[in-house]
């Protein structure tokens, strides 16, 4: 009896641990793919992907992370095209939102950086759907969790990169300060050299070359 | 006995086959999530083949019980997701499931009804209009009326205030802050002269400008609705001043602590004999025009869901010029309106809970209209010639009006987006004073009652279905007003829209004072729109079909008895993205009409009605250098005009002249250049310089023609300056208010 039980738990562990293995890889086959996307359409596809591994692992802050930098990024793609932003946006943000549910504030500094990175983004999108109107609202608020985000972790290259992207877009008038971006992507850039691959958030050097190539 | 036999065998197979029955019953339960977990409530369950089915509550949860067995197909649906088929085996077990929709990407832009109207609002995206693109139209004097005439269905008229649309005039149309009437937007008219509105069109997060169509919960205007909603609570404090060439003004905002209250006061002063002094005009003032106004609101924010705010204007405004008279050279005309204005408007909106919403509001109105008009021989002494036509030159009219208002809408909120809305509203008006030695007396009240509700009869169809009934004591008359509009959206985010109402309106004071024995007159617009959104571009066209009956014709007697049509196309494209930084719009409207109205002898093209009318508003911002630049463009074809003369012989009016005037073409620039003061202080100011011209390539504009009493000599209707010219210094505090004020043209 005692050696059945103790199969029957073997077996079991065994089951647990090749789905969480399987889990595990698609999470990371998909964010092999997103270092590869580029258009709107790429980001949509990978979306779906990561809302599904986030379904099947609830307990992961990644997935959701990833399923909202997708939707924040779809934002930027997007910026001239105003209302169809909205509903990514929206989207990004109940994500993001659980991916920040899921971290522990007092030690997970950086991973919380990462996140409201992400939710900075998502607030920057708001701002195109209508810059006139949704300017005023959703603009400081982008600000506020870029600053969050920097406090939580003054070394994140993303939120560096963010900065820099904010000062370059920003009109001189109300604080925008083009050498200063140049010189936000550089260091970005410098610290993203030697990121680790894997699943953790390391994206950043293509956003940051695209900005710094308009120097040239 | 073998009847009996196979009765008492029916009888002992019932319980068999009721059992039978209840043992071939399945439950299915479960719950209806989105993709992101949040339960959706009112989504419809359907077994396809039996079409038993059921709706989740507001958890989501569902449950059936289903006869049918075997593999069937659940069917899911809820607005704004695609629908769900889901294969299940329904066996001898009851079955429980989760069911996950997908968002319908389309559908998160619900269909919203759009004919016949243009909504300016806050919550605009991408190409469709918010309240500060409408009223920062180059050229539009802080006018929101004004600003409007760059949309189609709106005529050029440069000669008076007001919006004329779809063949209507200027009364017509109507202007409503949070449900109020406002019943005198404008300054008193002055003949010939375009006078300002009362109020900061700033003061708006919405405005719904309808061209026909319109929702039951209005009335009174039988062309168009200006249906304006007030900001509530500002997002901070501020203060701002302006100085311009012709006025001056202050104003601040002031926000609690507590972000649940707010108040705010301004003060405007103009005088126009200032810029005159410098710039001739062709008109010869004696007084004025000077103008004074000032404002003050308070907004609260009660309990968790209601709003009250309070918004209170007061006006004074003095317009006296003298002009030689058309009837004879040795004498001169001389007109002069004085008036005082007083408006209040308290309203307060509640979700009483998750189903039912409560507005209400009060206004009152003070209105003191005084004109005299006076002959005046070379030395400036009042000539009273006693014959025609000099005899009624010489006029004295005073008139105040009481004007208050309440009304209440009670909202039920149905699934689905849906609403069903019903309230009432009574206008009470008293008008008194005199004309000349006549004393003029009108007490008017004017009940209405009204129902709309709106109804999605599917994802991609709505529909909105009202009716308004309304009396009027002073005409003692019923009058029913039914109400429809359509929506229907087409999968690749286009939308056909169709609306059909009737529209009734009471005749004007002027002519009630001399008769009460009158109708509403009436009309009924049938419009046709299609509209497509997408990419920061926006796409409309509108055909529309109007009939005007019980018109009022002062020929013979005064009566409604006259009649019209107005019938059109117009169109609109605005593009926020092809350039950078250029956002501009374009609009073509053709209006053919024909009335027998007032002295017209006949059904005739109205002096108000150019068949063609085009117009363009571009804003290019330059952020490298600080600064806007504003250019708005009109073009309309000439308008028609009479001289219209009553002939003792045959006792009628007649044409006696006629012809089309050349075409309006119009050029407004404005220019705004943003400097940075105080930098060091903690909240830097926004300041910035402005500099404007109205008719910047000072074509002379002609409206229309004054006829002398025997016809022999006419004098077109003009500007009263080739330009008009325009410079001043803003400086505002706290909040960013600049581009309210730029864009206010103050001056």
């Amino acid at each position: 009896m005692k050696k059945l039980i103790i199969s029957g738990l073997a077996i079991m562990l065994l089951f647990l641990s090749a789905s969480a293995q399987q889990n595990s890889g698609a999470l990371q086959s998909a964010v092999t793919k997103l270092d590869q996307a580029k258009t709107a359409k790429d980001y949509e596809t990978l979306e779906k992907e990561f809302v599904k591994i986030a379904a099947a692992q609830p307990k992961d802050w990644l997935p959701n992370y990833y399923a909202a930098y997708c939707n924040a990024k779809i934002g930027f793609l997007l910026q001239d095209d105003g209302e169809s932003i909205e509903p990514y946006s929206n989207r990004g943000e109940a994500q993001a939102k659980a991916a920040e549910s899921l971290l522990d504030k007092n030690n997970q500094k950086k991973e919380l950086s990462e996140v409201y990175t992400v939710i900075s983004m998502l607030n920057q999108g708001r701002v195109f759907i209508n810059p006139m109107t949704y300017g005023p609202k959703y603009g400081p608020i982008a600000q506020q969790f870029l600053n969050a985000a920097k406090q939580l972790n003054p070394d994140n290259p993303r939120a560096i990169y963010l900065a820099a992207w904010f000062k370059y877009n920003t009109p001189k008038m109300w604080g925008g300060d083009k050498a200063l971006a140049k010189q936000l992507a550089a260091q970005s850039l410098k610290l993203l050299d030697n990121a680790e691959k894997g699943v953790t958030p390391h994206w950043g050097k293509t956003e940051d070359q695209e900005l710094l190539n308009k120097y040239k | 006995m073998k009847n009996n036999v196979i009765k008492h065998i029916i009888l002992a197979l019932v319980p068999l086959l009721i059992s039978q029955l209840v043992f071939a019953q399945q439950r299915i339960s479960g719950v209806v999530k989105n993709n992101i977990g949040d339960a959706i409530p009112f989504a419809g369950i359907s077994i396809k083949s039996s079409g038993e089915g059921t709706k989740t509550d507001s958890a989501g949860k569902f449950s059936i019980l289903t006869k049918a067995t075997g593999k069937q197909i659940l069917l899911v649906t809820s607005v704004g997701y695609k629908s769900l088929r889901k294969e299940i085996t329904i066996a001898d077990s009851a079955i429980s499931l989760d069911l996950v929709m997908e968002p319908n990407a389309q559908s998160l832009n619900e269909v919203i009804i759009s004919a016949g109207s243009f909504e300016a609002s806050d919550k605009a995206k991408g190409a469709s209009l918010t309240a500060m693109d409408a009223f920062t139209v180059a050229g539009n004097n802080a006018d929101i009326a004004l600003a409007l005439r760059s949309l189609p269905g709106a005529q050029q008229i440069g000669e008076r205030e007001g919006l004329f649309v779809r063949g209507g005039t200027g009364d017509e149309t109507r202007q409503f802050i949070d449900g109020m009437l406002v019943k005198n937007p404008n300054y008193p008219a002055v003949p010939g002269l375009q006078q300002y509105a009362r109020i900061n069109p700033s003061l708006f997060s919405g405005i719904l400008f309808s061209s026909g169509g319109y929702s039951a919960l209005y009335g009174q205007a039988m062309s168009s609705a200006l249906i304006m909603e007030s900001v509530d609570l500002p997002d901070k404090s501020s203060g701002s001043f302006h100085v311009f060439s012709a006025g001056m003004g202050v104003g601040m905002q002031k926000l609690a602590r507590n972000k649940k209250s707010s108040y705010g006061v301004s003060l405007s002063y103009n005088n126009q004999a200032w810029y005159n002094a410098v710039i001739s005009q062709r008109v010869n003032y004696f007084s004025g025009p000077v103008y004074l106004g000032g404002d003050a609101n308070f907004r609260i924010k009660t309990g968790k869901t209601g709003m009250l705010k309070f918004y209170t204007n007061w006006s004074t405004s003095d317009v006296g010029m003298r002009n030689p008279d058309i009837d004879s050279a040795a004498l001169r005309s001389g007109y002069q309106v004085k008036g005082t204005n007083v408006y209040n408007n308290l309203s307060y909106r509640d979700y009483l809970n998750n189903d039912w919403k409560l507005d209400a509001g009060v206004a009152y109105s003070y209105n003191r209209v005084n004109i005299i008009q006076n002959l005046t021989d070379a030395s400036g002494q009042i000539v009273n010639v006693p014959k025609e036509p000099f005899n009624s030159k010489n006029y004295h009219r005073l008139i105040n009006t009481d004007f208050a208002q309440g009304r209440i809408v009670f909202t039920r909120m149905l699934p689905h987006n849906q609403a069903l809305r019903f309230g009432g509203e009574h206008f009470y008006s008293k008008d008194h004073g005199m004309s000349n030695d006549t004393t003029i007396a009108l007490t008017d009240n004017l009940t209405a009652a009204f129902a709309e509700g709106d109804i999605y009869l599917a994802n991609n169809l709505a529909a909105k279905v009202g009716v308004r009934a309304e009396h009027s004591s002073l005409l003692s008359k019923w009058e029913i007003a039914p109400r429809a509009s359509l929506a229907y959206r087409l999968p690749d985010g286009g939308q056909f829209n169709l609306a059909y109402g009737v529209f009734y309106q009471e005749p004007q004071n002027e002519y009630l004072y001399q008769t009460t024995d009158l109708n509403f007159s009436r009309a009924a617009h049938y419009v046709l729109n299609y509209t497509k959104k997408a990419h920061n571009r926006f796409f409309r066209v509108e055909a529309y079909y109007k009939k005007y009956h019980d018109l009022l014709k002062t020929d013979p007697a005064i009566s409604t008895t006259g009649k019209g049509y107005a019938r059109g196309i117009e169109l609109f494209f605005r593009d926020k993205k092809s350039i950078k930084n250029l956002d501009y719009w374009i609009s073509y409207t053709y209006l053919d009409t024909k009335r027998d109205y007032l002295n017209y002898p006949d059904e005739i093209k109205p002096t108000f009605a150019a068949p063609h009318t085009a117009t363009a508003a571009i804003k290019k911002s330059f952020p490298e250098i600080n600064t806007y630049l504003n250019i708005s463009y009109a073009f309309a074809t000439g308008r028609p005009y009479y001289n219209i003369r009553y002939n003792n012989p045959d006792k009628a009016y007649h044409i006696y002249d006629q012809g089309t005037t050349k075409g309006y073409n119009v050029i407004n620039l404005q220019l705004a250049y943003l400097i940075s003061l105080f930098k060091s202080w903690k909240q830097k100011p926004f300041s910035g310089v402005s500099i404007g011209v109205n008719n910047l390539l000072g074509t002379n504009q002609v409206f229309g023609y004054n006829y002398n009493a025997d016809g022999s000599i006419k004098l077109p209707i003009t500007l009263p300056a080739a330009r008009y010219v325009y410079a001043g210094f803003f400086m505002s505090f706290g909040i960013d208010r600049t581009s309210d004020i730029l864009d206010n043209n103050l001056n």
